[in-house]
């Protein structure tokens, strides 16, 4: 892990960002001296020494619902990014171990999830559900992100498997089930975690993309639902910065210090763009 | 007569607030109606050298001296690193053209050869006509034996050997004084070797170019195709000399264990032991400070380790050694 | 011949993928626990509306869908509807047909994705392609800004344009296709009314897009930079537009396939600029729709998006193998 080191300055950045927002989401709601759905005061009263971001059309705290949605959010980005990943992993291992009809079948399947958009699949889903628990949308956002990991690992997997010391292994009569775990997934565990930084990723913007639509968790503010209320209740018109401002922030500065991280682990990783830089 | 004459020329990368030397005071003649053999194992810098005397070095490299003098034309070298390349790139193509490594991706794969040779003209002349370049690819495909109708194919429609010498027109057209030839043969199987050599003889028995430098780490090749052999270690040229005398009589001790270390097909090749190199080559992280090749030689001297060896030239070749400087000079004093 | 052939197994693929999609959006909503369409009905008829009206939206209903027969019989009465262009009746504009009211949204929503599309295809390219050739400061500008541009989700950089020019600086007027007080038709000074409400949303989503292309197209271009046939144009003193072609062409050829497969996301993110900036194309129609449960309209724009995205991935594979003749030789396998 001494390439770790090797990280960019705006890397490590990002990633601070990006773990600074997860404490605030993490600690935030234990700390509030109130919860996201009390009426605090008037409506869209502005930020200041009473209310730290104002309120919103209701008279609820702003910086209570954000703390509150960051942890929404980030509970169903990691939901979604987790069973994605592992489902990816399997899929793609899957296929690209077994090969043949099986890799057919599942890879068939996979490209038919790729071009239908996700997005759509999750809207037909969240319609049909009238109450949405936040790890129901989880997990409907994992069971559409799966195939693109999927791909992917089948194409390394299916490059791994004809590796030497694959074959010695198989030659010496280790089981299907220890050749994947011992032999090739440990080969992956970098791109694996690169993948997963990218369901985490697409999962927040996907939860914010149905929350906007009206689609989002019920009960709970995410930072999407945040930014339903701000543009149904025309607070960008209105001129209620702190409103509709603070979910879109918040919302990018994720986004974009996780996209930061990964664009970074995968120059640390992805040999070819690093001998560039040296060479250089 | 002397085509082109390469003087003074040293080179450096900079990675990270380290410098690696890769030329050092490099001086070279190239002759009119010649063709001058570069060799030396890989790390030596003549990849380098093609780089700068084709005048399109990598934005890494700091040229910090030397002049590349063509056909009357004094070129600075050391002005390409400084943003004035302009000046340089008007001279690419047309002065000094560049025969690629690794021939085979050489060219545009979403373009057709016609094209290609129209921007490649174009390059010289803003204002020549799609039709006036086909025509004059189209005579110089013909004049190397291929046929014009190659132009209107893409690369991958090619067979590895004609993209192999469709290259080597493309390089020629604007009709350069001076080709350099990057290890073109390095990819190549004996039989293509061979027709690259012949089509290089060629180009120069046509006088479609007036001198060619080739780079190699194969001296056998150069046995056969150069006029004169120079030999490179760690930046420097060591020894230059024709290709006869170079491969017969080795006079630096790095040119004779090359020597030793490949086959050459001379009288006596037969039954000769072949014998590696001990040791390695030197980091080219500092500067050196006397003959590079001498902690691997055999011959060395105190004074090899301290003191750079002088250039000793004895009639029409020259090398770089203390032992060849200590010869001559007793040879005066006698 | 090999290209006919690659059509055809690519054409395939896509009918699979159709049906996929057909099934999906019939099916899913249905399977279901709760017989959702029972709640929706309820859902739509509850409030205000006089009995008649929920007697008649009830029997409309009934008959469209076909509910008093089995779930697959109900299904090809679908596909026969939809076939003949027809999605039923609104719930909450009852009697409004839904073909109409998506025909009506259909060209406020082309006018904007188009444009920015074909624009953003290309800008971002050439960016890209520029930054990866020249290297350096300007790379890594260029880099990040694209980086930021393309984390950020299509609606927030919307959100800050319209606060930005419309609300802070008044530039632009605040949202909707036109002014209060006119009404769509062919006249120029509707016409500059409509394009002065179509610039912000269009950039936007131009902004976006451009982002995207060019960190797709850098990181590919990083590679081509560095090919044998760049160094050897440059070896011929080629000026750098000229070069910069060269890798443009080439690293456009992946950049194809990465179009297609972003069209999904790309169609997804415009409709949701819309909303924010409550543009009367199919993304606000869509937005209204989930809020007022209008599960026909609903319905008919998740099928009309994946028709969409699906015949935009054809073409997109139809144009890839005029233009690349390594694919139309090689005749790649795959799908």
């Amino acid at each position: 892990m001494n390439r770790l080191r090797a990280l960019p300055p705006h890397c490590l950045a990002a990633a601070a960002v990006f773990l600074a927002i997860a404490a605030a989401g993490l600690v935030g709601p234990l700390a509030a001296p109130a919860g996201p759905g009390e009426l605090l005061g008037g409506p869209f009263t502005p930020p200041g020494a009473e209310y730290l971001l104002g309120t919103d059309h209701l008279g609820r705290s702003v910086a209570i619902q954000l703390v509150h949605g960051i942890r929404t959010s980030l509970y169903i980005g990691l939901l979604a990014g987790v069973t994605g990943t592992v489902v990816g992993v399997v899929v793609g291992t899957l296929a690209g171990y077994r090969g043949g009809l099986l890799d057919e079948i599942l890879m068939g399947f996979t490209n038919i999830m790729i071009t239908v958009p996700a997005i759509i699949v999750l809207l037909l889903l969240s319609i049909s559900l009238d109450t949405r628990s936040v790890t129901v949308m989880g997990l409907c956002i994992g069971a559409v992100s799966w195939p693109w990991t999927a791909r992917a690992v089948r194409s390394q997997i299916a490059s791994l498997r004809e590796r030497e010391h694959v074959d010695i292994a198989r030659l010496s009569g280790s089981g299907t089930w220890r050749i994947i775990t011992v032999e090739l997934l440990p080969y992956m565990m970098s791109y694996i975690v690169m993948a997963f930084v990218i369901q985490l990723y697409g999962a927040i913007l996907a939860e914010a993309a149905l929350s906007l639509l009206g689609l989002g968790p019920s009960g709970t503010p995410s930072l999407g639902v945040m930014l339903h209320w701000a543009i149904a209740w025309e607070s960008i018109r209105g001129g209620q910065w702190w409103v509709f401002l603070t979910p879109t922030v918040f919302i990018t500065a994720i986004t974009f210090s996780l996209l930061l991280v990964q664009s970074s682990l995968d120059s640390v990783f992805n040999p070819r763009l690093r001998a560039r830089k040296a060479a250089r | 007569m002397t085509l082109a004459s390469i003087r003074d020329l040293s080179a450096h990368y900079s990675a990270g607030g380290t410098r690696f030397h890769a030329l050092d005071e490099v001086a070279l003649d190239v002759r009119s109606g010649q063709i001058l053999g570069v060799v030396g194992e890989s790390g030596c810098g003549k990849s380098t050298m093609a780089s700068v005397l084709s005048l399109n070095p990598g934005p890494s490299l700091r040229v910090t001296a030397g002049t590349l003098s063509v056909a009357g034309t004094d070129i600075d070298l050391t002005d390409a690193t400084r943003g004035a390349s302009a000046s340089h790139r008007a001279l690419r193509g047309g002065t000094v053209a560049l025969l690629p490594q690794g021939a085979l991706n050489a060219l545009n794969p979403t373009r057709r050869v016609g094209a290609q040779a129209h921007d490649i003209l174009a390059a010289g002349d803003r204002r020549i006509k799609r039709a006036v370049s086909y025509e004059r690819a189209a005579a110089r495909l013909e004049a190397l034996d291929l046929p014009p109708r190659a132009l209107r194919a893409y690369p991958h429609q090619l067979s590895g050997g004609m993209r192999q010498r469709v290259v080597t027109a493309l390089a020629t057209l604007r009709n350069p004084r001076l080709l350099v030839a990057d290890e073109p043969s390095s990819a190549l199987d004996v039989s293509s070797q061979r027709l690259l050599v012949d089509l290089l003889r060629r180009l120069i028995a046509e006088g479609l170019v007036e001198g060619i430098v080739f780079i190699t780490h194969d001296v056998a090749l150069l046995s056969e195709l150069a006029d004169r052999i120079a030999v490179m270690y760690a930046g420097r040229v060591v020894e230059e000399a024709p290709a006869r005398e170079l491969v017969s009589s080795p006079r630096h001790p790095y040119s004779q264990a090359l020597l030793a270390s490949v086959l050459v097909p001379e009288p006596g090749t037969r039954g000769r032991r072949l014998t590696g190199i001990p040791g390695s080559p030197p980091d080219l992280r500092a500067p050196l400070a006397g003959c590079a090749f001498a902690p691997r030689c055999e011959h060395a001297m105190d004074v090899c380790a301290t003191d750079r060896p002088p250039r000793v030239v004895t009639g029409s070749r020259d090398d770089s050694c203390w032992r060849s400087a200590e010869t001559e000079e007793a040879a005066h004093v006698g | 011949m090999g290209f006919l052939r690659h059509l055809l197994s690519k054409l395939g693929w896509y009918a699979a993928a159709f049906a996929a999609a057909l099934g999906l959006n019939f099916f899913l909503p249905r399977l279901l626990p709760g017989n959702p369409v029972d709640t929706l009905v309820a859902q739509a008829l509850r409030g205000g509306a006089s009995s008649e009206t929920k007697q008649r939206v009830y029997e409309t209903y009934i008959q469209e869908f076909g509910l008093d027969q089995n779930l697959g019989a109900q299904f090809l009465t679908y596909v026969g509807n939809v076939l003949q262009g027809d999605f039923g009746t609104s719930f909450s504009r009852h009697p409004a047909e839904v073909s109409a009211m998506i025909a009506d949204a259909l060209p406020w929503t082309i006018a904007l994705q188009l444009p920015a599309v074909l624009l953003g295809w290309i800008i971002g390219n050439l960016v890209g392609a520029v930054a990866a050739y020249r290297r350096g400061g300007l790379d890594r500008g260029i880099y990040l800004s694209s980086l930021f541009l393309t984390a950020a989700p299509y609606y927030c950089l919307a959100i800050l344009l319209l606060y930005g020019f419309a609300v802070v600086l008044p530039l632009f007027p605040t949202g909707g296709g036109w002014s209060f007080g006119l009404s769509p038709e062919w006249s120029a000074p509707f016409a500059a009314d409509a394009l002065s409400h179509w610039f912000l949303p269009f950039l936007s989503l131009l902004l976006v897009f451009i982002g995207g292309q060019a960190i797709g197209m850098r990181s590919m271009a990083v590679y081509e930079v560095d090919a044998d046939y760049v160094r050897f144009a440059e070896s011929f003193g080629l000026p750098d537009r000229k070069i910069v072609g060269y890798i443009f062409r080439n690293g456009m050829l992946p950049q194809i396939t990465g179009l297609a497969l972003a069209i999904g996301t790309l169609v997804g993110g415009a409709l949701l600029t819309e909303i924010v900036y409550s543009y009367p194309g199919i993304g606000t129609l869509l937005y209204d729709a989930i809020l007022n449960k209008d599960y026909p309209v609903i319905q008919a724009v998740t099928l009309l998006v994946l028709i969409v995205v699906l015949v935009a991935n054809f073409l997109v594979d139809v144009l890839y193998g005029l233009i690349d003749p390594r694919i139309r030789a090689a005749e790649r396998g795959d799908r």
